[in-house]
């Protein structure tokens, strides 16, 4: 059971930004990817939900192939993206948030329980809340839904490093569940301690590709792999 | 005597102009468009519904009244599903303003297989509402400016309701919000939005079907009922209902003040356009000027 990714060709404009990416993430561990900024990994991910096409390449969720289905069907089988900036829904409350995704009261309580600081401000507009809430907010919503797959692109942006480092054991905690997680981070060291496999992307190709403790320990690798060498 | 008949006269077109007004803010709210080709939908079903006239001439007259708004409503609502499937389709991430400019060639197109179908003369609707609903002194209240208050009234309270109170309304909301985000998470984001379009349409009908017997009922008469409608919209800037309604009776009621006056009369066709200038001179007041320029 995995989220598989082979040779994946992204392009924009012009040229590509993505070219011939593999990876494969299984369900109940953290994959993550890290690179310097322009990299490509956010073309990367919102190729993989379906927000822009892939040019060439393959995409399998649990053996079946996705990649020339809709952003739409592709979530419905279990593919969720956490774009990058907060997408919250500004005139949602945070209960409304949940009830959007979750498709029994189980699950909205189970969601909940993830952030249980959110408890006091459940009927708040979401637009009101702090950026880390706001966060809070996004995780519980794409929980919710009951994922197979989530895949969250920088989760830190905007936030405090303290309000991050409460945000990663949730994460964990998501992967324990059973949910496979792609993480696209810029806190490299801090990603990296969370996940079990690493990527390293630099100019659309992949640079390193292996375990996440690996890269961490080793910081010549590390700087290496960012510098495309 | 004469301003206060004026301004009855005033209210029942007024009404009207709520009604359209309420219709173009909620596919601004809902869909991001501003759809000039609303009104041409509703007239186009109406239109189209005259000639179910020979299938049905054996039923009674209110049997034939029935069915023949009914398939008003029912081919407007098609004819703006279909508009709305297309936007939803192939204009999903363009900007409101091509969107809203996708309407204006479905309006011209409308308004050109208008002619070539029923030629350039008031089609023969049945009459639905005939006289005045109640008087006020000796000035007479039509039954057709009553009932498009009722239904401004009516379609924004359900609309609220229904956005408010209901998980279809979360979906709504959230489309309106972010439609990526919303489709990122399964919301059938199409599905809603040619939803809202088939309704607004369907409503637009049922108002052609009421309206088109009682004025000048030529197609480019009730089509160009937009712009006083946009105004009443612009009254409320494209999101408060409740101010769009009273936009469009005021609207009616200075229209209706200048026709008490010959002199003036000819100038109330200028009112809409006169609010809408103001609206977007209004609108931009705060702006500097590099940036609005």
């Amino acid at each position: 059971m995995s989220l598989k990714v082979t040779d994946v060709v992204v392009r924009r404009g012009v040229g590509p930004v993505i070219s011939g990416v593999s990876l494969e993430v299984h369900q109940g561990s953290i994959t993550t990817i890290v690179g310097p900024n322009g990299a490509g990994k956010t073309s990367l991910l919102e190729s993989l939900s379906g927000i822009i096409p892939i040019a060439s390449g393959g995409l399998e969720i649990d053996g079946q192939e996705i990649s020339t289905l809709s952003r739409r069907q592709r979530s419905l089988l279990g593919l969720k993206h956490v774009e990058q900036g907060r997408m919250i829904f500004p005139s949602l409350t945070v209960r409304e948030n949940l009830t959007l995704t979750a498709r029994s009261k189980a699950d909205f309580d189970e969601a909940m329980s993830l952030f249980p600081e959110l408890e006091k401000r459940i009927d708040s507009p979401t637009v009101l809340l702090s950026g880390g809430e706001q966060q809070m907010v996004v995780l519980a919503r794409t929980f919710a839904a009951r994922p197979r797959y989530i895949m969250i692109d920088e989760m830190s942006l905007g936030l405090a490093p303290v309000v991050f480092l409460r945000l990663v054991p949730v994460i964990q905690g998501i992967a324990q569940s059973g949910v496979g997680v792609l993480l696209v981070e810029q806190f490299a060291h801090l990603a990296l301690r969370a996940a079990t496999d690493a990527l390293v992307v630099t100019s659309g190709k992949v640079s390193y590709h292996g375990p996440a403790q690996e890269l961490l320990a080793d910081e010549a690798l590390l700087r290496n792999a960012y510098l495309g060498q | 005597m004469n301003i206060i008949i004026a301004l009855a006269v005033g209210f029942s077109s007024g009404a009207l102009y709520a009604l359209i007004g309420v219709g173009l803010t909620l596919m601004s709210v809902l869909t991001r468009v501003i759809n000039f080709s609303l009104v041409a939908v509703g007239v186009f079903g109406a239109y189209l519904s005259i000639r179910t006239s020979p299938l049905i001439a054996g039923a009674s007259l209110d049997v034939q009244t029935v069915i023949t708004v009914v398939v008003a409503v029912l081919v407007a609502a098609l004819i703006s599903g279909i508009l709305g499937w297309i936007e939803a389709t192939w204009l999903s991430e363009a900007t409101t303003t091509a969107r809203s400019a996708v309407t204006v060639a479905s309006l011209l197109m409308l308004i050109s297989l208008s002619f070539i179908l029923f030629g350039s003369q008031p089609q023969p609707l049945r009459p639905l509402l005939i006289g005045p609903a109640f008087l006020i002194g000796d000035v007479a209240v039509t039954k057709v400016g009553v009932a498009m208050l009722v239904a401004a009234l009516v379609v924004g309270i359900l609309t609220w309701i229904v956005v408010n109170r209901t998980p279809l309304g979360i979906r709504l909301r959230a489309v309106s919000d972010r439609q990526t985000a919303a489709e990122l998470l399964g919301v059938n984001v199409k599905g809603l939005q040619v939803g809202v379009w088939m309704v607004v349409g369907g409503v637009m009908g049922l108002c052609a079907s009421i309206i088109g017997n009682t004025a000048a009922a030529d197609a480019t008469s009730m089509i160009t009922l937009v712009i006083p409608g946009t105004a009443a919209a612009l009254v409320g800037a494209f999101k408060n209902i409740p101010l769009t309604i009273v936009g469009g009776l005021v609207v009616g009621a200075l229209q209706g003040a200048l026709t008490a006056f010959p002199s003036t009369t000819q100038l109330r066709d200028w009112i809409p356009i006169l609010v809408i200038v103001l609206f977007l001179l209004w609108n931009q007041r705060k702006e500097v000027w590099d940036v609005a320029r």
